[in-house]
């Protein structure tokens, strides 16, 4: 027996055995069962199939209407029973409460971040290019306007040592010029006007 | 409407689902009518061989009670299938678990086509019971939807959470098997 290769047939046949094919549709297949031993074979596979169902038990109609709840209309909005209500409430107090809290948190860190930061750049010898000076680009005059800081000379000199590394790109002049500013660093009022490390091309500092 | 025995206009399934949302029990006797021995020759042929009748029940209580989530975009018939799949599935799971926790006599290590010899008279019948158990469980799912339900693909896919055409190469693969066992038998 040669196997049917009209797949378009075949996939049809369950809807035969089901009567769920228009009266075209049935006819076509029913014309290519009468001349086609393999599907013929197949509808009758089917069949069997179909017919081996019948083992299901019966089912009590009346019993499982009786197990039927009535119907509840759901209506948009009103639906949620009494007693959900306070429980929809606490979590929604509750939620608020964790954003608030949270939030104000949040806040505290990053105020207080900010204000670490602030005080970190305020305390740091200030590095800007001063290219009119005689001296290298790195040494910027110092503004007296500038408020005092506690602990800006301890911070100026470690800046200073912090920078040794770069001695080296400075010229004998400038090198001599450097030294002799930071042997006069201890001798600085303690109203000193700003910690920023400064090399003046004058005598002043 | 398709008319009825009676010759009165048989009423669709949304229209008696109106009808028992307005009050009417009787509307629910129908379509418990209309659709309960699909259910359960489903649950038959899914491999379900005790409590049939419960599981049918659970079914439409399940259904009747989350009707107002079912739009019309399939069948009722679709629809309860999944719900009932979904029921299966979870006792399946739950017996699982109790096997896992209850040791298992000799005796009890029966297929779950086993206990339904009795159920099957003809020698036909009892050759596709043994063609079918050959089947993966989601072949024996689509193939029995197919040529037992009558559904489409689209509804099979629908029932089983696939696709369609995965769902026509499941039924062309048991389709395959079946043919094959016949043959051989």
């Amino acid at each position: 027996m040669n196997k049917c290769t009209d797949s378009e047939i075949q996939e049809m046949l369950p809807d035969l055995l089901h009567r769920a094919l228009a009266d075209d549709a049935r006819q076509r297949v029913e014309a290519h069962l009468a001349s086609c031993e393999s599907c013929r074979e197949e509808m009758e596979i089917l069949r069997t199939v179909k017919s081996a169902a019948v083992f299901a038990p019966s089912i009590d109609v009346d019993r499982v209407v009786r197990q039927i709840p009535p119907y509840k209309a759901i209506i948009p909005g009103i639906e949620a029973p009494a007693w959900h209500r306070p429980v929809q409430w606490l979590v929604a107090a509750a939620a608020t409460l964790i954003i608030i809290v949270g939030g104000s948190m949040l806040a505290t860190r990053h105020n207080a971040r900010v204000e670490r930061s602030v005080r970190i750049d305020t305390l740091e010898p200030r590095v800007v290019d001063n290219s009119n000076a005689s001296l290298p680009p790195k040494w910027a005059p110092v503004d007296s306007q500038q408020p005092i800081r506690r602990g800006a000379r301890a911070l100026a000199r470690a800046h200073a040592l912090a920078l040794a590394a770069d001695v080296d790109g400075l010229s004998d002049r400038s090198l001599v010029q450097l030294m002799n500013e930071m042997d006069r660093f201890d001798a600085l009022p303690s109203a000193e006007p700003d910690p920023v490390i400064s090399v003046d091309s004058g005598d002043s500092l | 409407m398709t008319p009825s025995p009676e010759g009165r206009p048989e009423e669709t399934d949304m229209e008696l689902i109106n009808r028992w949302k307005a009050g009417d029990t009787r509307a629910a006797t129908r379509l418990v009518g209309r659709h309960s021995q699909a259910l359960a020759r489903f649950a038959a042929s899914a491999g379900e061989w005790q409590g049939i009748e419960e599981l049918v029940q659970d079914t439409f209580v399940r259904a009747f009670a989350s009707l107002d989530s079912f739009r019309g975009e399939s069948t009722l018939r679709t629809w309860l299938f999944t719900i009932e799949r979904r029921l299966m599935l979870d006792r399946r799971r739950a017996e699982r678990r109790s096997r896992e926790t209850v040791p298992v006599h000799e005796s009890d290590q029966v297929s779950e086509y086993g206990a339904l010899d009795g159920l099957i008279a003809e020698e036909a019948q009892e050759r596709v019971r043994k063609s079918l158990e050959a089947l993966s469980p989601t072949q024996r799912e689509v193939f029995t939807l197919r040529v037992q339900q009558g559904l489409s693909y689209k509804e099979i896919a629908e029932v089983v959470g696939s696709t369609e055409g995965a769902a026509r190469v499941h039924y062309h693969n048991a389709l395959t098997t079946v043919k094959e066992f016949l043959r051989d038998e």
